[in-house]
């Protein structure tokens, strides 16, 4: 009757009562849910123990006849799901394709274009050998000596901080399964994928034992962890990348992660990657600056010889690429951001245009990519869109944006009015014998670059009296509108 | 849409182009309307009566449903959202956010209604609300897939609304103002109102038979144009809303009536006519907009009293007289000038050249007329002991009376009103010349004679 009566909602209640008499033998039907959710918390509640308590099953569910079927053959409800999830018994899975691909014969763009992947991180890392040697020593003396300690890696990004990090792991890890260095335990997170700096502890209370508990358990249970000294504890790496997510104003989480090393029972070696040199002087408060030390490493940007390097070492053995098609590359990616992403994606891109722009007639084998296609791409990827838009910008909403920027000339200021801009457009209009709209229609123009972001400016309803700011450089205007009209 | 273009245009003259305008866009079910169609004009030309009348005229005729509203009632987008769903649908569950308002327009889908048509007043405060409103109404169309149209009604152009994310293109339709020929031919459809009312009163009161019968001879069509030909002469030029001058031309036709059931006058003779009604037609002129019941004849005499009958009626004590006074010396005054008027020995003032030229700049520019100025409690409780002659202790009851003052919005807070304690608190004084002058009459304290504007 019980079950005639519920409500949807009501059943899944029940079926977690069922739920509970099937995962755990030590309880009473009518056993509060508290009493059972502490003993599946507890550390050493592990899945093993849950299979080995399937013998007591049917025995308890002949009591409830009619959820015992579905939970032989249906389904699981939501909740048992969920359960399953969050105790780390269901791995996730991703959908697989129907049939596998055809890949045929590839082209030698083709292969290029798979090598240049940003994805494909080559073995060895060229042009870092020395910063690998760095934190590989740093890893593997702590890791012999059995003792905690922190390092922190700065560099602008797409310097190969993460790949290096994660290949000195890579080669520690060979070296423990040849038995040549104890053995230790790796975690990672990573700050961007954390919804809130706490969940860090969630993260790394799952990766040590594969269950997902709320952020102040995972957190006393680590504390624990890592606070109490046990025998034959092996010594965990952490790596901390986007540190600088991880700082909220209390810096509790940061706090916790640079204090754990310093514990003598932890056995931990914390490793930080962050984009700035100077965050732990900048953002992060004196006792936690203090606990992160002086180990520290700085990623310089990639000169044009090693992206160079890079390129040219991926694309091993294939004469898809010129040398002075790289070299461009490289040079021009050096002068901006010494980005190693950013050379590849403009390699990428340079095989793509050399694939459609060449004419069919030529042999597919013989396709190369030439300087014209990598200063397409890079005409592509570098040049900025702003330039474009002014250009494609209507005739009036051109003379708009010539009006503002003499109107910021005019008054020196940055933050212009409407009447002065309209004042501008006037004499502009006149100058260039076009007719003067009127100021609800330039007030429409107005807005509508506003909306593309050409310029900032405010809500309409302050009609004359609303300001308006550039949002491009002058100069763009200038460049953008002169070279039309040539 | 010819039916309903044919059933409004006599109900609207003067509006035929609107209406077929309208009536091309949305007049036809079963055509597709446009998304959204924004009509304004300026108060008084009929906007929201066109547009209702023409919406209950699609209902009546065709498969529509409408839904009219005013969004000054919406002080929240669930209000609208639920007004506008409760007139659309016949069954509706609740909707929170526009969301759900979306999700359940969707499941309006039916075979028996083509159209839907909302109607928004006041449309200018959809920019306040929230940011979502106006642009998902502007597009309610697309979202929906329904045959849907909005109307937005104000007084604004267009040009007021685009936000920092732009809008996209409208159509807008302007309805002008009438002009004086449109104006006369829609208050001479009045005619026989008012013939039958005035008919109605004179058989009512039931005096001689005589009157009745110069009433029904005088009343005619010229008659009545000619009357308004003369009131449109006097009020066109200040005022152009026809409700508000269909209310005025009412009221002040008995009185043009008057001489001609006295039978003083003829009712063909016009100057005369004209000699008595110019008088009350001007006063009647101050009164526009003011609802009030009062005598057209000796309105001039009036709005000197008021401001006096204001002073008497409102009674302070006498202490809260001086410090009103004394509040209104520190508005217009500058605290410059405190130490010459208020302290006795203030020494010899040297004439020179410069303040005697600052002085001239200034003479047009008095300070009464440029409006009040803000001055700290301390000023005010200085002055008011200087102007004070006899000697009074600062207690409680008098400093209560400066807030009391406030209350009565006699004073009002300029700034700081959270610190008056540490006497950064500003205050500025509300009332005018004329209210001061005479509650300084009723003290017997001569106010002009410390006001610098009058030395």
């Amino acid at each position: 009757t019980r079950l005639a009566d519920g409500t949807p909602r009501r059943s899944i209640q029940l079926s977690n009562i069922v739920e509970q008499r099937i995962f755990d033998n030590n309880e009473i039907i009518s056993t509060p849910k508290r009493s059972r959710s502490k003993l599946a918390d507890d550390a050493d509640y592990t899945p093993k123990k849950s299979t080995h308590k399937s013998p007591g099953r049917p025995r308890r569910m002949s009591t409830t006849g009619t959820s015992t079927k579905q939970k032989e053959d249906a389904p699981m409800t939501p909740s048992q799901k969920m359960k399953k999830i969050r105790a780390g018994e269901l791995s996730p899975s991703m959908e697989q394709r129907h049939q596998q691909l055809d890949v045929g014969h590839k082209s030698q763009l083709q292969l290029a274009r798979e090598q240049l992947h940003v994805s494909v991180v080559p073995k060895s890392l060229p042009c870092r050998e020395k910063e690998f040697d760095n934190i590989y020593s740093f890893l593997e003396g702590k890791i012999q000596d059995q003792c905690g300690g922190c390092m922190y890696v700065s560099g602008v990004p797409g310097t190969g901080k993460t790949a290096t990090v994660t290949g000195v792991i890579r080669t520690l890890q060979r070296l423990v399964e040849q038995d040549k260095l104890p053995a230790f335990e790796f975690l990672e997170i990573n700050g961007m994928r954390l919804t809130e700096p706490r969940q860090a502890y969630v993260q790394i209370y799952k990766q040590l034992t594969g269950k997902t508990v709320s952020w102040e358990h995972a957190h006393s249970l680590l504390e624990k962890r890592f606070t109490t000294p046990a025998p034959r504890r092996l010594t965990t790496v952490l790596l901390v990348d986007e540190l600088d997510i991880l700082c909220n104003r209390r810096q509790d989480v940061v706090y916790n992660l640079l204090d754990w090393p310093t514990k003598s029972a932890a056995h931990l070696v914390v490793v930080t990657i962050a984009n700035t040199m100077d965050l732990p002087e900048r953002l992060l408060m004196g006792k936690v600056t203090s606990r992160l030390g002086l180990t520290r490493l700085t990623f310089q940007p990639y000169t044009h010889k090693q992206l160079q390097e890079i390129v040219t070492a991926r694309l091993a053995g294939s004469e898809a690429f010129k040398g002075e098609a790289v070299q461009l590359v490289a040079r021009k990616v050096a002068a901006v951001s010494g980005d190693a992403r950013r050379a590849l994606d403009i390699c990428r891109r340079a095989t793509e245009i050399a694939d459609t722009g060449s004419e069919p007639t030529a042999n597919a084998a013989t396709k190369c990519v030439t300087m014209l296609h990598v200063q397409q791409a890079l005409g592509e990827m570098i040049a900025s869109a702003k330039v474009q838009a002014i250009k494609n910008c209507s005739r009036m909403e051109q003379i708009f944006l010539q009006a503002v920027a003499a109107e910021v000339t005019r008054t020196g200021v940055e933050e212009t009015m409407f009447h002065g801009v309209y004042t501008q457009i006037e004499t502009i209009a006149t100058f260039m014998g076009v007719a003067l709209p009127a100021p609800g229609r330039a007030l429409n123009i107005c807005s509508k670059l506003g909306a593309e972001r050409l310029i900032i400016c405010e809500h309409s309803r302050n009609d004359l009296f609303q300001k308006i700011l550039l949002n491009v450089s002058p100069d763009d205007i200038h460049y953008a509108l002169r070279v039309e009209g040539n | 849409m010819e039916q309903i273009c044919a059933a409004l245009e006599p109900q609207f003259p003067c509006r035929e182009i609107a209406i077929t305008t309208l009536g091309e866009l949305i007049g036809d079910c079963e055509e597709a309307y446009p998304p959204v169609i924004y009509v304004f004009g300026h108060s008084g030309t009929g906007k929201t009566t066109l547009i209702n009348s023409f919406l209950k005229q699609c209902q009546k005729q065709q498969k529509v449903r409408i839904a009219q509203l005013n969004a000054i009632e919406c002080y929240t987008t669930k209000i609208m959202i639920e007004n506008v769903l409760d007139s659309l649908a016949v069954q509706q569950s609740p909707a929170d956010n526009m969301l759900e308002f979306v999700e359940q327009l969707r499941c309006l889908h039916t075979a028996e209604t083509h159209g839907f048509l909302i109607a928004i007043d006041n449309a200018e405060r959809l920019r306040d609300m929230d940011a979502n409103v106006l642009p998902v109404l502007m597009r309610l169309q697309q979202i929906t897939s329904l045959n849907v149209c909005v109307l937005l009604l104000s007084q604004l152009p267009f040009e007021k609304y685009y936000n920092k994310t732009g809008l996209s293109e409208i159509i807008t339709l302007h309805l002008g103002q009438y002009n004086k020929a449109e104006t006369l031919r829609i208050l001479s459809t009045d005619f026989d109102q008012v013939r039958q009312q005035l008919l109605q009163q004179q058989s009512q009161e039931q005096q001689q038979q005589q009157r009745l019968d110069i009433c029904e001879a005088a009343m005619t069509p010229d008659f009545y144009n000619n009357y308004l030909n003369l009131f449109l002469s006097v009020f066109y030029k200040a005022c152009r809303d026809v409700p508000e001058l269909r209310l005025t031309a009412r009221k002040c036709f008995g009185i043009y009536m008057e001489p001609v059931l006295d039978g003083s006058v003829e009712c063909t003779d016009v100057s005369r006519l004209w000699r008595h009604i110019a008088g009350p037609l001007r006063a009647a002129l101050t009164q526009i907009y003011m609802r009030i019941e009062k005598p057209l004849l000796g309105e001039t005499v009036m709005e000197d009293q008021s401001v006096r009958k204001l002073a008497q009626s409102l009674e302070l004590p006498y202490y809260g007289k001086y410090l009103l006074i004394a509040a209104f010396l520190a508005s217009h005054n500058s605290a410059k000038q405190d130490k010459r008027l208020f302290v006795k020995h203030h020494g010899k003032q040297r004439k020179r050249m410069q303040t005697v030229n600052a002085r001239a700049k200034n003479a047009e520019k008095m300070s009464t007329t440029l409006g009040p100025k803000s001055f700290s409690i301390d000023r005010l409780l200085a002055i008011f002991y200087a102007i004070l002659d006899e000697k009074v202790g600062l207690t409680c009851n008098l400093l209560s009376q400066i807030s009391t003052l406030v209350h009565l919005k006699l004073l009002s807070f300029v700034s700081g009103e959270q610190n008056i304690m540490d006497g950064s608190a500003k205050l500025q004084c509300t009332v005018g010349l004329e209210f001061v002058l005479y509650i300084g009459k009723v003290v017997g304290f001569n106010v002009r004679q410390y006001l610098c504007d009058f030395m």
